[in-house]
């Protein structure tokens, strides 16, 4: 039989609070170190034990990172799906199930291994068989598809850190799977193998939410206020694990504070609150959370205080589905709050920048004397990615105009905390506890000298005064990464986690209809004039967005100029799940194809 | 004549604020004035001081006082949030804050009690007149059950007693006092801004405008006429006095507070103990019960660590240590990308 290397799904069908998850990491590691191009999306449901979860592990030497076409080999181990896990199979597939599990596999045109999981782990213990169930198939699949079994006890280790009894117990499930693979099963009839790979010394799997967490220590978060929500829970939590160890001083003494808010709409204001005395200030949520917290973000941007707001975008609208991904949020974060608000959104498409948005975000907000989003999703934020390592920040905090001494604020003529003083539109601030220019801030109309006022023109002033800033903004946010084509035909205009998905989009349309096209990938709003460049250097412009309704595309349809507008169309799609490349390469073909390209 | 300077020789001119555009014979401009004085006599820095309130009438009043301070008027019923922040960012300054009854009862119930929970230090100064005035008249939830408005309908709800919240929720200090009681008021204030915790002086403060017909239970007439003084006490700062202090006469009891001044109680015809929460339940409990107001020092517990002490941050605020101290070193990362890297 012709072999399969390193291209090929995994599905993992277990209950959720099994263990489970700890087996798969263990397997995603092991390939990870063996060089492999791997990635795998944990597909859980929001319970704390008992609902059906999958794993999806994606290996490919073409580095495609998301969920494929179709399931190569399934594991069955879960009697609530059992059915629908072995029913969507397709032809062909290698299904390893748990045999007491007393179920039916009947498929003839699959190869199908059944296995007494359960009676071998109580083998090894009997109060523990359901956990150690899951490392059987980690044995199983070791022994078929030849994983490194050096690379296997390395992965065992990191997942059981320092637990000498858990480390053996495991390896020896692991052990048991294998020998009964030898025993039972001709291996030769499989053609899924994995292979090593040239490994890169420096690359790691780290979850974005980490990556967030780590870069705004970088930043020099002084205050994280947050409320529990998936799935931004960890980023919050990752944030405070890292105090002890890179934020206290020599005595320590913490330079971080955390609190945990009553509520969304309480963290803001405690990050509004923070921002104001003069630190970086931040919280970590997601879209409900954003919807709470709508009132302040119209507080930091007129009164201009900095802020910075990682969401961690989940499934919407209303509680939606907690534990799925989406990039529906985005409309909602550019404008978010009542009145005329525009607000800086910064998306990272990977770990790095995960990474160096957590501290260029306080940067920015304090520059632009702002509130700043942090845009990630659930997918980037709570699956492993590779990453290369983290940069240090290759410039001093940048912490904006505030004048700290009675010299800088008498040079400055006529100043006002309001006042456009440099005509870029940011003015300069001082701090509560310095005795310069103390004022009563307010979310409340105000003048050049922040005294209320409701006068017409001093309002119009104001609010155009607020626009001139952010517009300014455009040109050095992080700009579009783009990929150009010498053709100039398609340009592909997306953003986020879409960057998982793009590579493989790429070569579908390549290889199914000889196109190539241009990509440019959005890291900032509001939008760099690269982007317009971008469209108008395209005959026909397609954005990508996993949400329904195309909100990166209704964003452009509103700023771009109105002879750009025909040629740009919508790719969105959302189903709760990490962007597949099929979707997204089904629906350019359909706008090609309308527009007679 | 030469000037009266208090005890870091600043004259009182350093302590106040703009013109007040509320109506004319408000309770709160009363209210304004005794926190003026008070922070003139407890020789507070104008520039460490930071005025934080919510949305009403009463949120309006840190534009009438301490103009000298930075503050911030934020969005209603949400200012213990922004004081939380602000006070995690700059842990020397004095937080006086100024709410309102549809502020504090209603829409930022919830804040109100977790800045208790957290004994957040501030001072929090609730006046409450019963009544949303800026929107004009409708009735909070403090308003009386029984209480008639001008024109129109009787309050059917009970209402709800913040000092009784705030003993319950184990609230380190907690009083009430009335915003015509300038002597009582600016004791309990002065005390108040020497308080290391969160302290509450919920002020009756009667709305002239909406809220001030006689059969109504927060009305000045009605409140004049039945206001029952728990106690009579002076505060006698640790440093020279700058007015004169009147000595008690009679027995009383000493508390010491965290700046190492004294509250001075004089025991009136009670021997309420302000650090018997149940006694302060059951003193607020029996003149509601009188349809009276018990005003004084209800209770007291200089003993629990505040917000700011829970987090064991360091001694300099945050906001005044150097950039290069709050980024952690490139050293420390490049320690952690090794981790990663599965080499250490």
């Amino acid at each position: 039989m012709e072999r399969i290397v390193n291209d090929f799904q995994l599905n993992i069908a277990t209950a959720n609070g099994t263990g489970s998850q700890s087996a798969n990491l263990i397997l995603l590691h092991t390939m990870f170190g063996m060089g492999v191009p791997v990635s795998g999306k944990n597909l859980f449901p929001s319970n704390i034990s008992g609902l059906p979860t999958w794993y999806i592990l994606r290996v490919s030497d073409r580095g495609y990172q998301a969920p494929g076409d179709r399931t190569h080999i399934q594991i069955v181990m879960n009697k609530a799906t059992w059915e629908d896990d072995v029913a969507d199979c397709l032809p062909g597939t290698l299904i390893l199930f748990n045999e007491d599990v007393k179920m039916p596999v009947d498929r003839d045109d699959c190869f199908v291994i059944g296995v007494p999981m359960t009676k071998m782990a109580r083998g090894l213990n009997p109060k523990l068989g359901r956990m150690i169930s899951n490392m059987i198939y980690v044995g199983l699949l070791a022994e078929i598809l030849e994983l490194n079994q050096d690379k296997l006890n390395d992965a065992i280790a990191l997942q059981f850190k320092g637990k000498a009894r858990a480390i053996e117990l495991n390896v020896e499930a692991v052990n048991l799977g294998r020998a009964f693979i030898n025993e039972n099963v001709d291996t030769a009839e499989i053609p899924y193998r994995i292979e090593s790979r040239d490994v890169d010394d420096d690359e790691f799997l780290v979850e974005g939410n980490e990556a967030v967490a780590l870069g705004s220590h970088y930043g020099g978060v002084g205050l994280l206020c947050w409320y529990p929500i998936t799935p931004s829970s960890s980023l919050a939590e990752a944030l405070i694990a890292y105090i002890p160890e890179i934020r206290t001083d020599e005595n320590g003494d913490h330079l971080c504070a955390v609190i945990q808010a009553e509520d969304e709409l309480a963290a803001a204001g405690m990050v509004v609150g923070g921002g104001w005395s003069g630190i970086r200030a931040m919280t970590a949520t997601s879209g409900p959370g954003i919807s709470l917290m709508s009132e302040f973000i119209g507080l930091a941007y007129f009164a201009e205080i900095p802020s910075v707001i990682w969401d961690i975008n989940r499934t919407g609208p209303s509680t939606g589905l907690p534990t799925r991904t989406q990039q529906g949020d985005l409309t909602m974060l550019y404008e978010a709050s009542h009145g005329d608000t525009t607000h800086p959104v910064l998306i990272p498409g990977s770990m790095e920048e995960c990474f160096e948005y957590g501290w260029k975000a306080f940067d920015i907000a304090e520059r632009l004397q702002s509130l700043v989003f942090g845009f990630s999703d659930l997918d980037l934020g709570m699956n492993r990615w590779a990453c290369k390592g983290f940069e240090y920040p290759e410039t001093p905090m940048d912490r904006g105009k505030v004048l700290r001494t009675q010299a800088e604020l008498d040079a400055i003529e006529n100043y006002g905390r309001y006042r456009d003083v440099d005509g870029d539109g940011i003015p300069y601030r001082t701090l509560p506890g310095s005795g310069l220019d103390p004022i009563l801030y307010r979310g409340t109309g105000h003048d050049e000298d922040g005294i209320y006022s409701e006068k017409p023109e001093v309002y119009q002033a104001l609010m155009m005064r607020l626009k001139r800033k952010m517009d300014n903004a455009r040109t050095w946010l992080p700009q579009p990464v783009l990929r150009e084509e010498a053709e100039k035909e398609v340009g592909i205009i997306y953003y986020g986690s879409m960057e998982n998905s793009i590579q493989e989009i790429d070569d579908i349309l390549e290889e199914e209809i000889g196109r190539k096209v241009s990509q440019c990938r959005v890291r900032s709003l509001p939008l760099s004039p690269v982007v317009e460049q971008f469209i108008r250097d395209h005959e026909t412009v397609i954005v990508l967005e996993i949400n329904r309704d195309g909100q990166l595309y209704g964003i452009l349809r509103r700023e771009l100029p109105n002879e750009l507008i025909p040629k740009v169309h919508s790719a969105a799609y959302s189903d709760g799940l990490p962007p597949r490349a099929r979707h997204y390469s089904e629906l350019i073909k359909g706008v090609l194809k309308e527009v007679g390209e | 004549m030469s000037i009266k300077l208090n005890i870091i020789d600043l004259p009182k001119d350093d302590y106040t604020g703009g013109k007040s555009t509320l109506c004319p014979g408000c309770g709160h401009d009363q209210i304004s004035t005794v926190i003026i004085n008070s922070a003139w006599e407890n020789g507070l820095k104008p520039e460490k001081i930071a005025k934080m309130s919510g949305i009403g009438c009463s949120s309006k009043t840190p534009a009438y006082f301490l103009g000298k301070s930075h503050g911030f008027n934020t969005v209603h019923g949400r200012m213990p949030a922004v004081t939380t922040g602000a006070a995690m960012g700059n842990r020397d300054l004095t937080f006086i804050a100024v709410s309102g009854d549809g502020d504090s009862a209603s829409i930022g119930i919830g804040q109100f009690i977790h800045a208790v929970r957290r004994n957040l230090d501030m001072v929090y100064v609730l006046e409450n007149n019963g009544v949303y005035g800026l929107t004009k008249g409708q009735y909070s939830a403090t308003a009386v059950k029984g209480s008639k408005k001008k024109k129109g309908a009787v309050n059917k709800h009970q209402p709800i007693d913040l000092c009784k919240l705030a003993v319950n929720l184990g609230c380190t200090f907690v009083a009430r006092s009335f915003s015509g009681s300038k002597k009582q008021l600016t004791a309990l204030m002065k005390a108040a801004m020497s308080h290391r915790g969160f302290a509450l002086i919920d002020v009756i403060s009667p709305c002239v405008t909406f809220n001030n017909n006689d059969e109504s239970l927060r009305s000045y007439t009605y409140v004049k006429d039945n206001d029952v003084e728990l106690h009579a006490y002076d505060y006698i700062p640790t440093y020279s006095p700058i007015e004169g202090v009147e000595v008690p006469e009679g027995e009383y009891h000493d508390i010491t507070l965290f700046d190492g001044s004294t509250l001075r109680l004089e025991t009136i015809g009670s021997d309420h103990d302000p650090t018997d929460a149940v006694a302060a339940m059951a003193a607020l409990h029996n003149a509601e019960m009188e349809d009276k107001h018990v005003t004084g020092l209800l209770y007291f517990d200089p003993d629990t660590s505040t917000a700011i002490e829970d987090q064991c941050l360091v001694s300099t605020p945050l906001a005044d240590v150097p950039d290069e101290v709050m980024r952690p070193s490139a050293a420390s990362l490049e320690v952690l990308n090794t981790r990663f890297r599965g080499k250490d």
